[in-house]
């Protein structure tokens, strides 16, 4: 019985209180890459633990030892196949979540790509580069498996000198490269997969700010920090109405403030974040596995 | 990423020149007129053409309805309506429509503006170092 208790209570930790604190520190902005890994591994064991737990718990309920027959007269098994149908709808629940995104995000960047195509002009600057006749300063990238855009508009283009949109397009295309996007489509489809009361916004908008600092750091070794930062600054937008926005210090503060550092080199501090990330999968999956490896080896024993 | 953008891009590209044509008729245009009008510029078959205002009406960028024997094909809307549509896109980063694009830069309050300057001018004043 102590499994699945200790199961529940890492998915808690998980959920709650560890997210924050992550959220909270610094250091992972330093080393975005493993910082990133974390996130999906946290994500991951999560759901690893809850359903671990589940299945823990109905597996320490059901019958005897040694007697793996499901017995529909006895009110255990019945118990425990119900928490088992419980557990495979939150697995069902996950994956339509996940194919939902997908389906929902692919339809909707079809449609602004297609207005793209008849709207902006193309540009042989690098491949895939739109103009957008637009005054609002915007630069952003339409990933796909073949015929990525990146969408400039003129607003951008007026206010960066030729360094300065070199820094933007790489950082684009580091994205596009990198497949950034399907990073942030399995954390919003996790988000939607939880019903309001669990989920947060943490992950998500760590794991955005995450993969704008990788792409920094790839547009920082092509073009130096200087017109990133530049860039930056000058495309920021106007001085958003929302208060919500002046909670916390937004993504682009913290991008001109890495920039102006040195570039961080954090050998030691990815190894271990990576060490922590491949921990939190071993110990939910171990946990689940153990048990049941044990219940096939007393069967055939 | 150059060899993806071979294929799709000359239709693409005639896509543009063609919704253009229909945003300045002021009626709705035949499949031949439209080709009439592009042939000026370019030499243009005009299944080409046919193929082309097809595409765009099966991704809801044109209408089409019988004249006669004809087809005649109007934008499904204003161009300055698709451009807003665009740009409401492109910005709007709330509730669940977050996951479809990310911008290279977001808004930012006064003060954050302010921590930016200063973020920028500390680098500014630093020995380049390549």
């Amino acid at each position: 019985m102590i499994t699945p208790v200790l199961l529940a209570v890492l998915a808690l930790v998980l959920t709650g209180p560890a997210p924050a604190l992550l959220a909270r520190a610094d250091w992972p902005y330093r080393v975005p890459r493993a910082a990133v890994i974390l996130w999906q591994a946290i994500a991951l064991a999560a759901v690893l633990a809850a359903l671990g737990a589940g299945i823990a718990l109905s597996y320490s309920i059901a019958g005897r030892p040694g007697e793996p027959r499901f017995d529909p007269s006895s009110p255990r098994d019945l118990v425990a196949a119900a928490i088992l149908a419980l557990v495979a709808s939150v697995v069902v629940r996950l994956l339509w979540a996940e194919g939902k995104v997908a389906i929902r995000t692919r339809a909707r960047r079809k449609r602004h790509r297609d207005l793209v195509d008849v709207l902006a002009t193309p540009d042989g600057l690098i491949p895939g580069l739109r103009v957008l006749a637009e005054e609002t300063p915007l630069a952003y990238c339409l990933p796909a498996l073949r015929g990525a855009r990146v969408v400039v508009s003129v607003g951008a283009l007026d206010r960066l000198d030729d360094s300065e949109l070199k820094a933007v397009l790489a950082h684009e295309q580091a994205h596009l490269r990198a497949r950034h996007d399907l990073v942030l489509e399995e954390f919003t489809a996790l988000h939607h997969a939880f019903p309001r009361w669990v989920r947060s916004d943490v992950a998500l908008e760590q794991a955005r700010t995450l993969v704008e600092l990788l792409a920094d750091d790839d547009a920082r070794r092509r073009t130096g920090p200087r017109p990133l930062a530049r860039a930056l600054v000058a495309l920021a937008g106007a001085p958003a109405p929302e208060a919500a926005l002046a909670a916390a210090k937004s993504a682009t503060v913290l991008r001109v403030q890495r920039l102006a550092g040195p570039p961080a080199n954090e050998r030691t501090l990815s190894t271990v974040t990576y060490a922590g990330a491949a921990a939190l999968l071993v110990v939910p999956t171990i946990t689940i596995a153990a048990p049941i490896v044990k219940a096939i080896v007393d069967a055939v024993s | 990423m150059a060899s993806e953008e071979k294929a799709p891009r000359p239709l693409g590209d005639l896509e543009r020149l063609v919704m253009e044509q229909l945003w300045a008729a002021p009626s709705a245009l035949t499949v031949r007129e439209v080709h009439d009008q592009l042939s000026g510029t370019r030499e243009l078959a005009y299944t080409t053409v046919m193929t082309v205002l097809d595409r765009l009406a099966k991704k809801k960028l044109t209408e089409r309805e019988r004249d006669g024997k004809a087809w005649r094909y109007r934008a499904a809307a204003p161009r300055e309506e698709l451009a807003a549509d665009l740009m409401r896109d492109a910005l709007d980063r709330a509730g669940d429509r977050r996951e479809a694009l990310v911008r290279f830069v977001g808004q930012v309050s006064d003060e954050e503006a302010a921590l930016l300057r200063e973020a920028l001018s500390r680098l500014e004043d630093q020995e380049p170092t390549g």
